[in-house]
C-alpha cells in the first residue's frame, strides 16, 4: 500500500511538472508568432499609436515573464482572459462548448468498447476463417472511409429512412437529457468508427498472443473451458495493453472533432477552435489549446493510475521486481 | 525405488497412436505407432531430443493438441475409457482433476495479473464444490506440502514475486491439488538450476509415493532419470527405440541410439573429441579482472538507490584458458557478463582486456536473432558494428568460413532464424562471436535450452575454436557435469562473490564453500548411477 501511495505520489509530481511546462510551451508559442491581440484586433490598417493605446490596455508592454506568471495564475484559476472575437471569459466559452465535447466522447468511448471488445473475441476464435476475414474487412473500410462522407451516409440514412435520430440540432443537457443523449448518438457514432477498428486490431492482435501464452495451457490442463479462460484469463492480460490503446482513443476523442461537429452543426471545442484560428483571437486559442493539452496530460495520468493497479508488475517503489 | 512387483495395473495404455500435422508428408508421422503404457504409482521417464515427439505424446494424451495436429490411428486408455473418444467436455472433466500437468517454463505459466491463491483456486472452483474456506485450507495445505513455510504470505504474493523455483512449487501444487492418479511432468526442472532441480525433483518423487500417483516424466536429459524413474521408454522421430528399467537403459542400453544419448550426456572429453590448449602460464592475461562492484540503479518510493550485485570479483584468463564460472540462479553470473561485455558500467573496479576483442553467447538463442534478417545479416552485422572495412566479396567469404567452421553449410547464410533449430542457432550465434576473431568468448549457460546432442556439438565446436583459435573461453553454467568435462580451473560464485576457485578437479572433488558442497551434493542426488563417478578423479 505504502509502495502504491509513493507510486502515485510520483506520478502526480510528474503530472504537475509536465503540466507547467505545458502551459510554459503555449504561452511561449502565441508569444513568438507574429502579429500580436492588438494587431489582430485593430486590423492591418490601424496606426502605430492605436496599437500602442490598446497594447497598454491589454498589458502586453509589461515583459514577458511577467506576462506569463500571470497568464499561469489565470489559468489555473480558470481566468484564461477575454476572447477577442465573441468579447466573453474564454473559460466560460470553453465551459458552455465542453457538454458537446465531453458527452460525444463519453459515448464513443462506450460504443468502441461495446463494439471492438465482442468483435476481437469472435475474430481471434478462429483466426484466418471466414468470420475473422469478415470483421478485418469491415476494420479495413472503417479506416479508410472518410469522417465526412460517413457522417453524410448515416445523416442520409437516417434522416430519410429511420426518423428516429435528430440531426443538426443540439438540446443541452440542462434541459433535456434524453434529447441530448439522442443528438449525440450519430455523430459518437461516426467520430467512434475509426477508433473501433483500431482498438479490434490491437485487442485482437493482444488477445492472440496471449492465448498462446503458458499461463493459458496451464489453465487448460487444470480442465478450464475456452470461455472460462478467455474472460478470466486471456481478457484482463490483453486489457493492459489495450489500456493505453483507449487513452490515445479518449485523447483523441477529447480534442473534439473538428469535421463531424461541422457536419452535424454541434457548438463543440472543434468548431470554437476553428472559429479562434480564424479570426485571430488569440487570447481563446491559447485557452482552447491549453485546455487540449492538460485533458491530455490528466488522462495520461488517470492511464497510469490505472494500469498500476490492473497490472501488479508495475513498479511501484519497493514493491517492484 | 519400487519393484516392478508393485506395479500391478496399468493406469494408462497407449495404443499404435499415430499423429500428424496437417499438411505434413503422410509418410513422415510425428507419432508413429506409438505404444506404451504407464503402470499404477510408477515414475515413468520419457526421454528424447528435442522434437522427437515427446511433448506431443503428453498434449495427445491431455487432449491439448492444437487444431492443426491430427491423431491418425491409435487409443488412449485411461481408467477403462479411451480419450481419444471423448468429447471436449469429458476431456475437461479429467484434466487437472485426475490427469495433472506441469510444463517446462514456470516463469511464464501463472497468469501474472494473478496472486497465488487465484492462480490455484481455478482448479478447485472447476472441478468441486468446495466453499472459500475450504478451497482456502486446501491450497494452504498442499503449499505447505510443497516445501513453503509461509504459505499464506505466498497466497497473497504475485507470480512475478516469486523465484523460479517457486514457481515451480506452487504449479506442483496446482496439478496435486485433486490428487490426480497421473501426473505429467513435461520437463518440469529443464530451464531450473542444479540446486532447485534437485529439490523440485524430490518434491515429485515424494508426491508420488504419498500421493500413489504415477508420474510421466518428460525429459532430453538422460542423466536424471536415473535416480527418479522407475522405468525410461527412449523416443527417436516419433518412435519408442528403448525401453527398461532406469539401471538397463544407463547401464545395459540395448538400442545403438540410447547409448548415443548416453555417452552425449556424459559429456565425456573423450569421446566428444573435447581437448583443450594448454595455456602458456607465463604469458600475459588476455582479461584481468580487478575488484569489480557492479550492480543496477533501483527504485525505492522516491529514491534511486544503487543496488551492487557483485562485490569485488577478481580474476585472470590467460591466453587459450577455459575457464569455469558456476553457481546457483542469482548469484550473479549474468551480471558478471552484463559487466564484463560492458552492456553495465562496474561501479568501482576496472576490467581490462589487452589482447583484443570479447564476445558473448548468451543463454536463449531463440530470442537473440532478429526474426526478420537471414543468418547472413547476423554475420555481417558483428563486422558493420566494429566498423571493420570490408568489400562484399571479402565479407561473405568471412561469413562462410565461420560459418562452416562452427560445423553449418553455406546454404544457411541465406535462412532465417525460424528455418534453423535451437542447436543451429547457438552455432550462429557462436559464428556471430567468430567474425570478430576475439580473443575472450563469454558463454552464458550456452546448453541450457538445448537438448543433449545439441548440447554435445556445441562443447565440441567451443573446443575445436579453442584448439584452432588460442580463444580463451569463459564457460558459465550451472551444470557440473560441462564445467568438469571442459575446463581446467574454476570459479564458484555466490551473493555476487566469488567464493572459491581453483583447479576444476581439485574444487569438484575436495569442496571448501559451502556453495561448492551443495551444488555437489544436488548434482550427485540428481544424477545418481549416473554421475557419482563421473565426479571422482579418473
Amino acid at each position: 500500500m505504502k509502495a502504491r501511495v509513493s507510486y502515485i505520489l510520483s506520478k502526480l509530481l510528474e503530472f504537475i511538472l509536465t503540466l507547467l511546462l505545458v502551459s510554459l510551451l503555449t504561452f511561449a508559442a502565441f508569444s513568438i508568432i507574429p502579429g500580436d491581440t492588438a494587431s489582430a484586433i485593430l486590423g492591418p490598417d490601424a496606426t502605430p499609436e492605436q496599437l500602442a493605446i490598446l497594447r497598454e490596455k491589454l498589458g502586453l508592454n509589461v515583459p514577458l515573464y511577467q506576462r506569463y506568471l500571470s497568464w499561469l495564475g489565470g489559468a489555473f484559476t480558470g481566468n484564461l482572459g477575454e476572447s477577442t472575437a465573441f468579447g466573453v471569459p474564454v473559460s466560460e466559452l470553453i465551459a458552455s462548448r465542453l457538454p458537446v465535447t465531453l458527452g460525444l466522447s463519453a459515448i464513443a468511448l462506450v460504443i468502441v468498447i461495446v463494439i471492438a471488445y465482442p468483435s476481437a473475441i469472435l475474430s481471434s476464435r478462429k483466426p484466418g476463417k471466414t468470420l475473422d476475414q469478415v470483421f478485418s474487412v469491415f476494420g479495413h473500410i472503417s479506416f479508410a472511409i472518410p469522417q465526412f462522407v460517413l457522417s453524410l451516409i448515416v445523416i442520409l440514412l437516417c434522416s430519410t429512412v429511420f426518423n428516429y435520430f435528430q440531426v443538426g440540432k443540439y438540446v443541452e443537457p440542462s434541459k433535456d437529457f434524453l434529447a441530448y443523449i439522442n443528438c449525440l448518438l450519430l455523430p459518437a457514432f461516426c467520430v467512434s468508427v475509426p477508433k473501433i477498428a483500431m482498438t479490434f486490431k490491437f485487442l485482437r492482435a493482444s488477445i492472440l498472443a496471449e492465448k498462446g501464452s503458458d499461463y493459458v495451457r496451464t489453465s487448460k490442463s487444470r480442465g478450464l473451458s475456452d470461455i472460462k479462460i478467455m474472460f478470466k484469463h486471456i481478457l484482463p492480460n490483453s486489457t493492459v495493453s489495450v489500456i493505453t490503446a483507449l487513452s490515445v482513443v479518449l485523447a483523441d476523442l477529447l480534442g473534439g472533432s473538428l469535421v463531424v461537429e461541422q457536419v452535424f452543426n454541434l457548438p463543440g471545442l472543434g468548431r470554437l477552435l476553428i472559429q479562434a484560428i480564424s479570426r485571430r483571437d488569440f487570447p481563446l486559442l491559447s485557452g482552447i489549446v491549453f485546455y487540449l493539452a492538460t485533458m491530455m496530460v490528466i488522462l495520461y495520468f488517470v492511464t497510469d493510475i490505472l494500469i498500476s493497479i490492473v497490472d501488479p508488475r508495475i513498479k511501484m517503489g519497493e514493491g517492484g521486481q | 525405488m519400487h519393484t516392478f512387483e508393485t506395479f500391478t495395473n496399468n493406469i494408462l495404455e497407449i495404443k499404435d497412436l499415430s499423429l500428424n500435422f496437417k499438411g505434413n508428408n503422410p509418410d513422415t508421422l510425428i507419432l508413429n505407432h506409438l505404444s506404451f503404457s504407464i503402470r499404477e504409482g510408477e515414475i515413468l521417464g520419457l526421454i528424447g531430443n528435442s522434437g522427437c515427439g515427446k511433448s506431443m505424446t503428453a498434449l495427445s494424451i491431455t487432449g491439448l493438441l492444437k487444431s492443426d495436429a491430427q491423431i491418425k490411428s491409435g487409443s488412449i486408455i485411461f481408467n477403462n475409457q479411451d480419450l481419444l473418444k471423448l468429447n471436449d467436455k469429458e476431456k475437461r472433466a479429467i484434466r487437472g482433476k485426475e490427469i495433472g500437468m506441469i510444463f517446462q517454463e514456470p516463469y511464464t505459466a501463472l497468469d501474472p495479473l494473478m496472486n497465488i491463491y487465484h492462480n490455484l483456486e481455478e482448479v478447485l472452483i472447476e472441478h468441486e464444490t468446495l466453499s472459500k474456506t475450504e478451497r482456502h485450507d486446501l491450497i494452504v495445505k498442499m503449499l505447505d506440502r510443497v516445501g513453503f513455510t509461509n504459505s499464506e504470505e505466498i497466497l497473497n504474493r504475485f507470480p512475478h514475486e516469486l523465484s523460479g523455483g517457486q514457481r515451480q512449487r506452487v504449479l506442483i501444487a496446482g496439478a496435486a491439488l485433486l490428487k490426480p492418479k497421473l501426473l505429467i511432468a513435461d520437463e518440469p526442472t529443464s530451464s531450473l538450476d542444479t540446486v532447485t532441480s534437485c529439490s523440485i525433483m524430490k518434491l515429485i518423487k515424494s508426491l508420488c509415493d504419498e500421493l500413489n500417483m504415477s508420474v510421466l516424466f518428460i525429459s532430453h536429459d538422460l542423466s536424471t532419470v536415473g535416480n527418479f524413474c522407475d522405468r525410461v521408454l527412449v523416443m527417436r522421430t516419433g518412435e519408442i527405440v528403448d525401453s527398461g528399467s532406469s539401471f538397463d537403459i544407463l547401464f545395459n542400453p540395448k538400442d545403438a541410439y540410447t547409448a548415443d544419448l548416453l555417452t552425449k550426456s556424459k559429456f565425456d572429453p573423450k569421446v566428444l573429441n573435447l581437448t583443450f590448449n594448454t595455456p602458456d602460464k607465463d604469458a600475459e592475461p588476455v582479461i584481468k579482472v580487478s575488484n569489480l562492484c557492479a550492480g543496477y540503479m533501483d527504485r525505492k518510493g522516491f529514491k534511486r538507490v544503487y543496488k551492487n550485485i557483485l562485490e569485488d570479483i577478481s580474476f585472470n584468463m590467460l591466453p587459450g584458458e577455459v575457464v569455469g564460472l558456476i553457481g546457483s540462479s542469482g548469484c550473479g553470473k549474468t551480471t558478471l557478463t552484463r559487466a564484463l561485455s560492458g552492456l553495465i558500467n562496474p561501479k568501482s573496479g576496472t576490467i581490462s582486456t589487452p589482447a583484443g576483442r570479447l564476445a558473448v553467447v548468451f543463454q536463449d538463442p531463440g530470442t537473440c536473432l532478429n526474426p526478420s534478417y537471414s543468418v547472413y545479416w547476423h554475420l555481417a552485422e558483428a563486422i558493420r558494428a566494429a566498423k571493420i572495412n570490408m568489400t562484399k566479396e571479402e565479407l561473405k567469404a568471412k561469413a562462410t568460413d565461420t560459418l562452416v567452421s562452427v560445423g553449418l553449410e553455406p546454404m544457411h547464410l541465406d535462412r532465417y532464424p525460424s528455418q534453423l533449430s535451437g542447436g543451429q542457432r547457438q552455432r550462429v550465434a557462436i559464428a556471430m562471436c567468430l567474425m570478430l576473431n576475439p580473443a575472450i568468448i563469454i558463454a552464458d549457460e550456452p546448453l541450457s535450452s538445448l537438448d543433449t546432442t545439441s548440447g554435445a556439438r556445441i562443447l565440441s565446436i567451443l573446443s575445436s575454436i579453442n584448439r584452432e583459435f588460442n580463444t580463451s573461453i569463459l564457460l558459465i553454467s550451472h551444470n557440473l557435469r560441462i564445467v568438469k568435462a571442459t575446463t581446467s580451473r574454476v570459479l564458484v560464485m555466490n551473493e555476487g562473490k566469488i567464493v572459491e576457485s581453483g583447479n576444476t578437479q581439485d574444487v569438484l572433488t575436495n569442496p571448501q564453500s559451502d556453495t561448492t558442497k551443495e551444488l555437489l551434493d544436488a548434482e550427485i542426488t540428481l544424477h545418481k548411477n549416473f554421475s557419482t563417478d563421473r565426479l571422482a578423479i579418473e
